[in-house]
Protein backbone atom coordinates (compact mmCIF):
# COMPACT_ATOMS: atom_id res chain seq x y z
CA UNK A 1 0.00 0.00 0.00
CA UNK A 2 1.15 3.44 -0.79
CA UNK A 3 1.59 5.80 2.05
CA UNK A 4 -0.64 8.39 2.89
CA UNK A 5 1.07 11.14 1.78
CA UNK A 6 1.71 9.54 -1.30
CA UNK A 7 -2.62 9.69 -1.95
CA UNK A 8 -2.55 13.02 -1.39
CA UNK A 9 -2.35 16.65 -2.86
CA UNK A 10 -3.76 19.89 -1.39
CA UNK A 11 -4.02 23.22 -3.49
CA UNK A 12 -3.49 26.42 -2.06
CA UNK A 13 -5.51 28.94 -4.05
CA UNK A 14 -5.57 32.63 -3.55
CA UNK A 15 -7.86 35.16 -5.38
CA UNK A 16 -6.93 38.60 -5.21
CA UNK A 17 -9.99 41.01 -6.88
CA UNK A 18 -9.42 44.07 -8.39
CA UNK A 19 -12.29 46.21 -8.90
CA UNK A 20 -12.02 49.29 -11.49
CA UNK A 21 -13.39 51.88 -14.16
CA UNK A 22 -12.37 52.02 -17.22
CA UNK A 23 -14.61 54.10 -20.23
CA UNK A 24 -16.81 55.09 -17.33
CA UNK A 25 -17.60 51.40 -16.90
CA UNK A 26 -16.97 49.38 -13.52
CA UNK A 27 -15.14 46.37 -14.06
CA UNK A 28 -13.83 43.86 -11.76
CA UNK A 29 -10.60 41.30 -12.16
CA UNK A 30 -9.60 38.63 -9.97
CA UNK A 31 -6.12 37.13 -10.35
CA UNK A 32 -5.53 33.63 -8.63
CA UNK A 33 -2.50 31.97 -7.73
CA UNK A 34 -2.98 28.47 -7.09
CA UNK A 35 0.01 26.19 -5.23
CA UNK A 36 0.54 22.77 -4.98
CA UNK A 37 1.58 22.46 -1.12
CA UNK A 38 3.20 18.69 -1.30
CA UNK A 39 5.91 20.27 -4.36
CA UNK A 40 5.59 23.91 -4.07
CA UNK A 41 4.59 24.59 -7.89
CA UNK A 42 2.89 27.32 -8.18
CA UNK A 43 0.66 28.49 -11.40
CA UNK A 44 -1.14 32.33 -11.48
CA UNK A 45 -4.28 32.83 -13.54
CA UNK A 46 -6.43 35.30 -14.56
CA UNK A 47 -8.98 32.37 -15.68
CA UNK A 48 -9.85 29.88 -13.51
CA UNK A 49 -9.66 27.05 -16.01
CA UNK A 50 -5.87 27.60 -16.03
CA UNK A 51 -6.37 26.45 -12.14
CA UNK A 52 -7.91 23.38 -12.86
CA UNK A 53 -5.17 22.31 -15.84
CA UNK A 54 -2.76 23.20 -13.22
CA UNK A 55 -4.48 20.80 -10.54
CA UNK A 56 -5.50 17.98 -13.12
CA UNK A 57 -2.15 18.16 -14.24
CA UNK A 58 -0.66 17.20 -10.80
CA UNK A 59 -3.34 14.81 -9.85
CA UNK A 60 -2.61 13.27 -13.01
CA UNK A 61 1.18 12.51 -11.90
CA UNK A 62 -0.19 11.37 -8.54
CA UNK A 63 -1.84 8.65 -10.30
CA UNK A 64 0.50 7.95 -12.32
CA UNK A 65 3.35 7.56 -9.31
CA UNK A 66 0.69 5.80 -7.80
CA UNK A 67 0.10 2.91 -10.43
CA UNK A 68 3.63 2.75 -12.21
CA UNK A 69 3.68 -0.85 -11.24
CA UNK A 70 0.79 -2.14 -12.88
CA UNK A 71 0.53 -3.00 -16.32
CA UNK A 72 0.69 -0.01 -19.33
CA UNK A 73 -3.18 -1.05 -19.45
CA UNK A 74 -4.29 -0.79 -16.19
CA UNK A 75 -2.35 2.26 -15.76
CA UNK A 76 -3.96 3.67 -19.14
CA UNK A 77 -7.84 2.66 -17.45
CA UNK A 78 -7.23 4.19 -14.60
CA UNK A 79 -5.31 7.52 -15.95
CA UNK A 80 -8.57 7.59 -18.33
CA UNK A 81 -10.71 7.51 -15.35
CA UNK A 82 -9.45 9.97 -13.63
CA UNK A 83 -8.63 12.35 -16.26
CA UNK A 84 -12.53 11.77 -17.69
CA UNK A 85 -14.06 12.86 -13.72
CA UNK A 86 -11.60 16.05 -14.33
CA UNK A 87 -12.36 16.90 -17.89
CA UNK A 88 -16.35 17.23 -16.94
CA UNK A 89 -15.34 19.10 -13.56
CA UNK A 90 -12.88 21.69 -15.95
CA UNK A 91 -16.07 22.11 -18.42
CA UNK A 92 -19.12 22.61 -16.05
CA UNK A 93 -17.01 23.33 -12.45
CA UNK A 94 -16.37 26.99 -13.31
CA UNK A 95 -19.72 27.91 -15.19
CA UNK A 96 -21.91 26.19 -12.24
CA UNK A 97 -20.31 28.26 -9.61
CA UNK A 98 -20.56 31.66 -11.37
CA UNK A 99 -23.97 31.16 -12.40
CA UNK A 100 -24.74 29.13 -8.79
CA UNK A 101 -23.20 32.57 -6.84
CA UNK A 102 -25.11 34.85 -9.05
CA UNK A 103 -28.44 33.01 -8.35
CA UNK A 104 -28.63 29.83 -6.69
CA UNK A 105 -32.29 27.96 -7.27
CA UNK A 106 -31.90 29.60 -11.19
CA UNK A 107 -28.67 27.75 -11.93
CA UNK A 108 -29.52 24.60 -9.33
CA UNK A 109 -33.12 24.68 -11.46
CA UNK A 110 -31.09 25.10 -14.70
CA UNK A 111 -28.49 22.20 -14.33
CA UNK A 112 -31.02 20.05 -13.16
CA UNK A 113 -33.12 20.51 -16.78
CA UNK A 114 -29.19 20.12 -18.27
CA UNK A 115 -28.36 16.73 -16.97
CA UNK A 116 -32.48 15.52 -17.27
CA UNK A 117 -32.26 16.54 -20.99
CA UNK A 118 -28.80 14.41 -21.29
CA UNK A 119 -30.53 11.68 -19.70
CA UNK A 120 -33.73 11.63 -21.29
CA UNK A 121 -31.69 11.62 -24.54
CA UNK A 122 -29.78 8.29 -23.26
CA UNK A 123 -32.21 6.53 -22.07
CA UNK A 124 -34.63 5.95 -18.76
CA UNK A 125 -31.97 3.85 -17.50
CA UNK A 126 -29.42 6.07 -16.14
CA UNK A 127 -31.97 8.60 -14.67
CA UNK A 128 -32.21 6.84 -11.51
CA UNK A 129 -29.27 7.46 -10.53
CA UNK A 130 -29.01 11.26 -10.12
CA UNK A 131 -31.23 12.41 -7.49
CA UNK A 132 -31.77 15.80 -8.69
CA UNK A 133 -34.20 16.50 -6.50
CA UNK A 134 -32.26 15.85 -3.41
CA UNK A 135 -30.30 18.99 -4.59
CA UNK A 136 -31.79 22.32 -2.97
CA UNK A 137 -28.99 24.75 -1.33
CA UNK A 138 -25.43 25.10 -3.10
CA UNK A 139 -23.14 23.92 -0.04
CA UNK A 140 -20.26 22.35 -0.61
CA UNK A 141 -21.56 18.99 0.41
CA UNK A 142 -23.88 19.45 -2.58
CA UNK A 143 -21.10 20.41 -4.84
CA UNK A 144 -19.33 16.85 -4.06
CA UNK A 145 -22.27 15.57 -4.61
CA UNK A 146 -22.58 17.01 -8.05
CA UNK A 147 -19.09 16.58 -8.59
CA UNK A 148 -19.35 12.33 -7.98
CA UNK A 149 -22.86 11.89 -9.91
CA UNK A 150 -21.59 13.75 -12.58
CA UNK A 151 -18.59 11.30 -12.85
CA UNK A 152 -20.78 8.28 -12.56
CA UNK A 153 -22.57 9.87 -15.28
CA UNK A 154 -20.65 10.29 -17.74
CA UNK A 155 -19.14 7.07 -17.06
CA UNK A 156 -22.52 5.39 -17.78
CA UNK A 157 -22.59 7.63 -21.22
CA UNK A 158 -18.88 6.16 -22.15
CA UNK A 159 -20.50 3.18 -21.99
CA UNK A 160 -23.45 3.80 -23.36
CA UNK A 161 -21.65 5.19 -26.40
CA UNK A 162 -19.72 2.36 -27.11
CA UNK A 163 -22.43 -0.07 -27.06
CA UNK A 164 -24.18 2.20 -29.51
CA UNK A 165 -20.85 2.20 -31.11
CA UNK A 166 -20.87 -1.54 -31.63
CA UNK A 167 -24.50 -1.77 -32.38
CA UNK A 168 -23.94 0.91 -34.96
CA UNK A 169 -21.22 -1.51 -36.63
CA UNK A 170 -23.16 -4.54 -36.78
CA UNK B 1 -13.13 54.24 22.83
CA UNK B 2 -10.78 51.53 22.97
CA UNK B 3 -7.30 52.46 24.47
CA UNK B 4 -5.34 51.19 21.48
CA UNK B 5 -1.82 52.32 22.74
CA UNK B 6 -2.02 50.83 25.85
CA UNK B 7 -3.32 47.59 23.75
CA UNK B 8 0.13 47.99 21.83
CA UNK B 9 1.82 48.59 24.73
CA UNK B 10 0.41 45.10 26.97
CA UNK B 11 1.19 43.16 23.44
CA UNK B 12 5.37 44.81 24.01
CA UNK B 13 5.21 43.42 28.11
CA UNK B 14 3.72 40.43 27.25
CA UNK B 15 6.74 39.82 24.86
CA UNK B 16 9.20 40.73 27.13
CA UNK B 17 7.78 39.09 30.55
CA UNK B 18 6.53 35.53 28.69
CA UNK B 19 8.43 33.11 29.91
CA UNK B 20 8.12 30.98 26.81
CA UNK B 21 8.59 32.74 23.52
CA UNK B 22 8.03 30.83 20.31
CA UNK B 23 9.53 31.79 16.45
CA UNK B 24 8.22 30.55 13.49
CA UNK B 25 8.72 33.25 10.78
CA UNK B 26 11.87 32.46 8.77
CA UNK B 27 13.08 29.59 11.51
CA UNK B 28 11.56 27.80 13.77
CA UNK B 29 13.39 28.89 17.57
CA UNK B 30 11.98 28.45 20.99
CA UNK B 31 13.33 30.35 23.82
CA UNK B 32 12.82 29.15 27.66
CA UNK B 33 13.50 32.56 30.20
CA UNK B 34 15.61 34.38 27.15
CA UNK B 35 17.57 31.08 26.52
CA UNK B 36 17.46 29.66 22.99
CA UNK B 37 16.77 25.72 23.25
CA UNK B 38 18.57 23.53 21.37
CA UNK B 39 17.25 20.91 19.08
CA UNK B 40 19.27 17.94 20.57
CA UNK B 41 16.80 18.70 23.58
CA UNK B 42 13.59 18.16 21.51
CA UNK B 43 14.92 14.53 20.97
CA UNK B 44 12.33 13.56 18.11
CA UNK B 45 11.78 15.43 15.30
CA UNK B 46 7.94 14.23 16.08
CA UNK B 47 8.65 16.39 19.60
CA UNK B 48 8.85 19.31 16.98
CA UNK B 49 6.22 18.61 14.45
CA UNK B 50 3.46 18.25 17.52
CA UNK B 51 4.34 21.66 19.20
CA UNK B 52 4.55 23.33 15.40
CA UNK B 53 0.98 21.74 14.47
CA UNK B 54 -0.55 23.22 17.69
CA UNK B 55 0.81 26.58 16.79
CA UNK B 56 -0.57 26.23 13.53
CA UNK B 57 -3.51 25.47 14.99
CA UNK B 58 -3.53 27.25 17.76
CA UNK B 59 -6.65 29.94 17.09
CA UNK B 60 -8.71 26.58 16.62
CA UNK B 61 -10.84 25.17 19.95
CA UNK B 62 -8.94 22.48 21.50
CA UNK B 63 -7.73 19.42 19.02
CA UNK B 64 -8.63 15.99 19.50
CA UNK B 65 -5.71 14.21 19.52
CA UNK B 66 -6.45 11.38 16.71
CA UNK B 67 -7.32 14.66 15.14
CA UNK B 68 -3.89 15.88 15.63
CA UNK B 69 -2.44 12.64 14.77
CA UNK B 70 -4.35 12.30 11.18
CA UNK B 71 -3.28 15.28 10.26
CA UNK B 72 0.51 14.74 11.13
CA UNK B 73 1.72 11.33 10.75
CA UNK B 74 0.85 8.56 8.60
CA UNK B 75 1.04 5.70 10.81
CA UNK B 76 0.36 6.23 14.01
CA UNK B 77 -0.44 4.72 17.29
CA UNK B 78 -1.13 6.42 21.01
CA UNK B 79 2.08 6.05 22.47
CA UNK B 80 4.10 8.14 19.36
CA UNK B 81 1.56 11.08 20.49
CA UNK B 82 2.45 10.53 24.22
CA UNK B 83 6.11 10.63 24.00
CA UNK B 84 6.07 13.78 22.10
CA UNK B 85 3.39 15.60 24.04
CA UNK B 86 6.32 14.45 27.08
CA UNK B 87 8.81 16.11 25.06
CA UNK B 88 7.32 19.15 24.51
CA UNK B 89 5.99 19.09 28.37
CA UNK B 90 9.63 18.42 29.30
CA UNK B 91 11.17 21.08 27.22
CA UNK B 92 8.77 23.88 28.17
CA UNK B 93 8.41 22.77 31.80
CA UNK B 94 11.44 20.85 32.56
CA UNK B 95 11.04 21.63 36.83
CA UNK B 96 7.60 20.95 36.39
CA UNK B 97 6.63 18.63 39.63
CA UNK B 98 4.90 15.37 39.15
CA UNK B 99 1.58 15.20 39.18
CA UNK B 100 0.57 18.81 37.88
CA UNK B 101 -0.81 19.56 34.96
CA UNK B 102 1.69 21.17 32.36
CA UNK B 103 0.61 25.03 32.18
CA UNK B 104 1.41 25.99 28.49
CA UNK B 105 0.03 22.95 26.69
CA UNK B 106 -3.20 22.70 28.14
CA UNK B 107 -5.37 19.71 28.28
CA UNK B 108 -8.97 19.01 27.90
CA UNK B 109 -9.84 15.64 28.09
CA UNK B 110 -8.24 14.16 25.15
CA UNK B 111 -7.67 17.49 23.25
CA UNK B 112 -4.72 19.84 23.55
CA UNK B 113 -4.26 23.90 23.17
CA UNK B 114 -1.33 26.37 23.24
CA UNK B 115 -2.15 28.44 26.37
CA UNK B 116 -1.70 32.14 24.42
CA UNK B 117 -1.85 34.09 27.71
CA UNK B 118 0.99 32.18 28.54
CA UNK B 119 3.13 31.56 25.47
CA UNK B 120 4.53 34.16 23.12
CA UNK B 121 4.59 33.19 19.31
CA UNK B 122 5.02 35.74 17.01
CA UNK B 123 2.76 34.93 14.27
CA UNK B 124 0.26 35.34 16.83
CA UNK B 125 1.83 38.77 18.02
CA UNK B 126 2.33 39.86 13.96
CA UNK B 127 -1.75 39.43 13.79
CA UNK B 128 -2.23 41.36 16.49
CA UNK B 129 0.21 44.05 15.69
CA UNK B 130 -1.77 44.49 12.33
CA UNK B 131 -5.14 44.21 13.75
CA UNK B 132 -4.25 46.97 15.76
CA UNK B 133 -3.26 48.91 12.70
CA UNK B 134 -6.21 48.12 10.68
CA UNK B 135 -8.51 49.41 14.24
CA UNK B 136 -6.70 53.09 14.30
CA UNK B 137 -5.55 53.78 10.35
CA UNK B 138 -8.65 56.27 10.48
CA UNK B 139 -8.59 57.64 14.13
CA UNK B 140 -4.95 57.45 15.69
CA UNK B 141 -2.43 57.45 12.36
CA UNK B 142 1.12 57.52 14.62
CA UNK B 143 -0.34 54.51 16.59
CA UNK B 144 -0.93 52.29 13.80
CA UNK B 145 2.42 52.84 12.07
CA UNK B 146 3.91 51.82 15.02
CA UNK B 147 1.63 49.32 14.99
CA UNK B 148 2.24 48.20 11.39
CA UNK B 149 6.13 48.75 11.82
CA UNK B 150 5.83 45.75 15.17
CA UNK B 151 4.31 43.65 12.94
CA UNK B 152 6.69 43.84 10.16
CA UNK B 153 9.56 43.40 12.65
CA UNK B 154 8.03 40.18 13.12
CA UNK B 155 8.17 39.28 9.09
CA UNK B 156 11.58 37.26 8.89
CA UNK B 157 10.55 35.17 6.71
CA UNK B 158 7.97 32.59 5.73
CA UNK B 159 5.85 30.57 8.17
CA UNK B 160 7.61 27.51 9.56
CA UNK B 161 9.99 27.52 6.44
CA UNK B 162 11.21 24.08 6.33
CA UNK B 163 7.81 22.79 6.63
CA UNK B 164 6.11 23.67 2.93
CA UNK B 165 5.75 20.71 1.97
CA UNK B 166 3.50 19.86 4.58
CA UNK B 167 0.32 20.79 4.13
CA UNK B 168 -1.19 21.46 7.76
CA UNK B 169 1.22 24.27 7.38
CA UNK B 170 -0.48 25.89 4.18
CA UNK B 171 -3.39 28.10 5.85
CA UNK B 172 -0.86 29.99 8.46
CA UNK B 173 1.52 30.54 5.30
CA UNK B 174 -0.90 31.84 3.29
CA UNK B 175 -2.55 33.77 5.88
CA UNK B 176 0.52 36.08 7.15
CA UNK B 177 1.19 36.19 3.71
CA UNK B 178 -1.63 38.13 3.12
CA UNK B 179 -1.46 40.31 6.35
CA UNK B 180 2.00 41.08 5.88
CA UNK B 181 1.32 42.21 2.45
CA UNK B 182 -1.34 44.34 3.29
CA UNK B 183 1.26 46.01 6.48
CA UNK B 184 3.53 46.23 3.90
CA UNK B 185 1.33 48.31 1.23
CA UNK B 186 -0.78 49.96 4.09
CA UNK B 187 2.60 51.32 6.32
CA UNK B 188 4.22 52.18 2.49
CA UNK B 189 1.28 54.16 1.76
CA UNK B 190 1.29 56.13 5.07
CA UNK B 191 4.79 57.06 4.56
CA UNK B 192 4.90 58.10 1.35
CA UNK B 193 4.92 62.11 1.68
CA UNK B 194 7.38 62.04 4.68
CA UNK B 195 9.89 59.21 3.97
CA UNK B 196 9.55 58.12 0.26
CA UNK B 197 12.46 56.38 0.19
CA UNK B 198 11.17 53.90 2.94
CA UNK B 199 8.12 53.60 1.17
CA UNK B 200 9.82 52.20 -1.91
CA UNK B 201 11.64 49.91 0.22
CA UNK B 202 8.85 48.62 1.92
CA UNK B 203 7.16 48.02 -1.15
CA UNK B 204 10.06 46.05 -2.66
CA UNK B 205 9.44 43.85 0.27
CA UNK B 206 5.61 43.22 -0.81
CA UNK B 207 7.36 42.64 -4.10
CA UNK B 208 9.46 40.26 -3.07
CA UNK B 209 6.65 37.76 -1.70
CA UNK B 210 4.72 38.71 -4.66
CA UNK B 211 6.19 40.13 -7.41
CA UNK B 212 2.78 40.86 -8.99
CA UNK B 213 1.53 42.97 -6.23
CA UNK B 214 0.26 45.37 -8.50
CA UNK B 215 -0.27 47.93 -5.70
CA UNK B 216 3.59 47.99 -4.78
CA UNK B 217 4.79 49.20 -8.16
CA UNK B 218 2.25 52.05 -7.52
CA UNK B 219 3.87 53.18 -4.70
CA UNK B 220 7.39 52.65 -6.21
CA UNK B 221 6.54 54.76 -9.08
CA UNK B 222 5.35 57.68 -6.39
CA UNK B 223 7.92 57.34 -4.23
CA UNK B 224 10.11 57.52 -7.30
CA UNK B 225 8.52 60.77 -8.35
CA UNK B 226 8.49 62.54 -5.05
CA UNK B 227 12.25 61.96 -5.16
CA UNK B 228 12.62 63.37 -8.46
CA UNK B 229 13.66 59.95 -10.28
CA UNK B 230 11.62 59.98 -13.58
CA UNK B 231 13.33 57.55 -15.11
CA UNK B 232 12.79 55.31 -12.33
CA UNK B 233 9.24 55.22 -12.30
CA UNK B 234 9.17 55.01 -15.84
CA UNK B 235 11.13 51.66 -15.25
CA UNK B 236 9.04 50.23 -12.54
CA UNK B 237 6.04 50.60 -14.48
CA UNK B 238 7.93 48.67 -17.06
CA UNK B 239 8.76 45.91 -14.72
CA UNK B 240 5.23 46.12 -13.40
CA UNK B 241 3.72 45.27 -16.82
CA UNK B 242 6.44 43.29 -17.77
CA UNK B 243 5.44 40.51 -15.08
CA UNK B 244 1.90 40.85 -15.22
CA UNK B 245 2.14 40.08 -18.85
CA UNK B 246 4.27 36.91 -18.00
CA UNK B 247 2.57 35.87 -15.06
CA UNK B 248 -1.35 36.74 -15.99
CA UNK B 249 -1.46 37.23 -19.56
CA UNK B 250 -3.42 40.70 -18.51
CA UNK B 251 -1.72 44.57 -18.61
CA UNK B 252 -1.73 47.15 -15.63
CA UNK B 253 -4.91 48.76 -14.27
CA UNK B 254 -6.10 51.67 -15.33
CA UNK B 255 -5.21 53.70 -12.27
CA UNK B 256 -1.27 52.27 -13.05
CA UNK B 257 -1.57 52.94 -16.57
CA UNK B 258 -2.99 56.70 -15.65
CA UNK B 259 -0.28 57.10 -13.14
CA UNK B 260 2.27 56.66 -15.69
CA UNK B 261 0.75 59.22 -17.93
CA UNK B 262 1.10 61.65 -15.34
CA UNK B 263 4.38 61.05 -14.76
CA UNK B 264 4.88 60.84 -18.33
CA UNK B 265 3.38 64.29 -18.64
CA UNK B 266 5.79 65.50 -16.35
CA UNK B 267 8.54 67.84 -17.75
Amino acid sequence: MNKKQEQNASFMVRFNQQIFEENEEAKIQWRGKITHVQDGDEKRFSDFNDALVFMQNKLASLTEEATKHESSEKQESILDKSLSMWKTIKDVGPKVIRDTLKDPKKQLSHLQDEIHDKITIIGDEISEKVQINEWRNASRSDFNKIQNQIESLSTEIKKLSKKMDTLNKK
Amino acid sequence: MPNFLQQLQDLNTFYENATIRIETLGNFVVWRNQQKIETKEWGRDKTIQLLQFLVSNRQRNALHKEKIMDNLWDDWNDRDFKVALHGINKVLEPNRPTRTEPIYIERQGVSYQINLDKVWIDVEALEQYIIIGNKCLSTELQIAKQAYQKAIALYKGTFLPNRIYEDWTSEEREKTQLLILGAYITLAEILLDENPLESIRLAQNALAIDATWEDAYRIQMKGYIKKGNRPQAIKTYMKCEVILEEEYGISPLPQTKNLLKEIESIA
